[in-house]
């Protein structure tokens, strides 16, 4: 009982987060979420902002271009637009870490088995990504030029994609042959 | 060569994987790693290559303790990468450049060497791969990917080579071929497998790790084979039912299911 209502208060907070443009509300909000982290409140923040740090820069960076070409640069909206990416990603971050989400989300087999899917994979892929980079670290003797680390991240992506689409085309026929799909 | 004393591993969040581990090994050994899937070979080979480091004991390379604070020394570093070389069970792993000859040439051009093209083609012929030099290595099967690595490995001339189940992506042709060439390299290896019948043939002292991830034995392989009832504690064995025709029995396997 304890995770559904764990749930529910991490959709309404998600909800609150997407609509609230007070970036002191967002502010207050991201402060409520380290506070519940506890001591754990360092490591959630180093790892939701790596997470973030591509899609965030590229945002930004797109609408410094975009908007100061046309005269509408707003620095305000810089700093909410991060925030809020930032406070959801440290939420949904302390939600993962804390609730159990198989449990809070048994009510709906369909959900649970999709769920699991989603988890497996993120799983193998984690393991998958973990052994390229021990490879990698294996094989480099002196310290890695860039060239090489570009290189070795476009194999690993390819590597992945392919992993990916093979693993898409096996689930979904192991799906339709254990009667998920109903066509 | 090697010296590992009561090491132990665990990962985070997770049950140990390696309990409280010893032994050595020799120059030009040639050591087989046996366990069951999951009795933490992968992991230890890891810690041997210097990628993850035990949470207890200590793993000594010719005398040196292998650390993080070890490794960041530049020119330590350079001679243990360059001296103990792992070879992947996934080959994919290894793989990242945009030929084979770039491949085999990755470890060679980090250590200057002079004569690196003749290097190249010479592991290239060894390995049986000098016709795909031209050609991106992820074009290949499973096969000929696991001999451009062992090519590029090789092609540094380690004195200890890592070999995480090395005939796992291999038809039997190719399994045949690797075990014999392995058979005559003049370096000491140390392999890991979960099948007993192709350990013979892969070294000649056996390390057993069991499913409760502690090293039950480390002796000579044929000590090891007349050894049924550690083969089955180990798991590397097994007893299962017969049918032939009208006939059944029941006796020890220790060949592949599937």
């Amino acid at each position: 009982m304890r995770a559904r209502i764990a749930l529910l208060s991490y959709v309404a907070a998600i909800l609150v987060g997407t609509t609230v443009h007070d970036i002191r509300l967002l502010a207050l909000g991201l402060g409520v979420v380290l506070a519940l982290a506890g001591r754990g409140w360092i490591r959630i923040v180093r790892r939701a902002s790596l997470a973030v740090l591509m899609f965030n820069a590229v945002v930004t960076a797109s609408y410094v271009v975009i908007a100061g070409l046309g005269g509408t640069f707003s620095p305000a909206y810089v700093a909410l637009v991060n925030l809020r990416v930032l406070f959801l990603t440290c939420l949904s971050f302390l939600f993962v870490e804390r609730v159990n989400v198989f449990e809070a989300i048994s009510f709906s087999p369909n959900l649970t088995s999709l769920f699991t899917l989603s988890y497996s994979q993120a799983a193998t892929f984690r393991q998958v990504l973990a052994n390229f980079r021990m490879a990698f670290k294996s094989r480099c003797i002196e310290s890695v030029r860039l060239r090489d680390r570009y290189r070795h991240s476009a194999s690993v992506g390819a590597h992945l994609l392919e992993k990916s689409l093979h693993n898409a085309t096996e689930i979904t026929r192991v799906m339709r042959s254990r009667g998920f799909f109903n066509d | 060569m090697i010296e590992v004393e009561h090491i132990s591993y665990r990962y985070p969040e997770g049950e140990p994987v390696l309990r409280n581990i010893s032994f050595a090994v020799g120059e030009k050994e040639k050591v087989v790693l046996l366990g069951a899937n999951g009795s933490g070979k992968t992991t230890l080979l890891q810690i041997l290559d210097g990628l993850i480091f035990p949470k207890s004991g200590t793993y000594r390379y010719r005398g040196d303790p292998v650390s993080e604070r070890q490794l960041r020394d530049k020119s330590w570093s350079r001679r243990f990468r360059k001296e103990v070389v792992l070879l992947f069970q996934n080959p994919d792993a290894m793989l990242f450049n945009p030929t084979v000859y770039d491949e085999i040439a990755y470890g060679l051009r980090q250590l200057r060497v002079n004569d690196l093209d003749a290097r190249v083609r010479d592991y290239a012929a060894r390995l049986a791969v000098e016709r795909y030099l031209e050609r991106p290595p992820f074009q290949l099967s499973g096969g000929e990917k696991q001999k451009v690595c062992l090519a590029s490995l090789l092609a540094l001339e380690p004195d200890l080579l890592l070999l995480d189940e090395p005939t796992a992506n291999l038809d039997a042709r190719s399994a045949g071929w690797l075990i014999d060439f392995l058979g005559d390299l003049p370096v000491a290896t140390l392999a890991t497998t979960h099948n007993p019948s192709l350990a013979a043939e892969l070294g000649n002292r056996a390390l057993v790790l069991s499913e409760e991830h502690e090293l039950i034995f480390d002796g000579e392989m044929n000590r090891l084979m007349r050894d049924r009832e550690k083969l089955l504690a180990a798991n590397l064995v097994h007893v299962h039912q017969h049918r032939h025709g009208a006939m059944e029995h029941r006796h020890v396997h220790g060949h592949e299911w599937g």
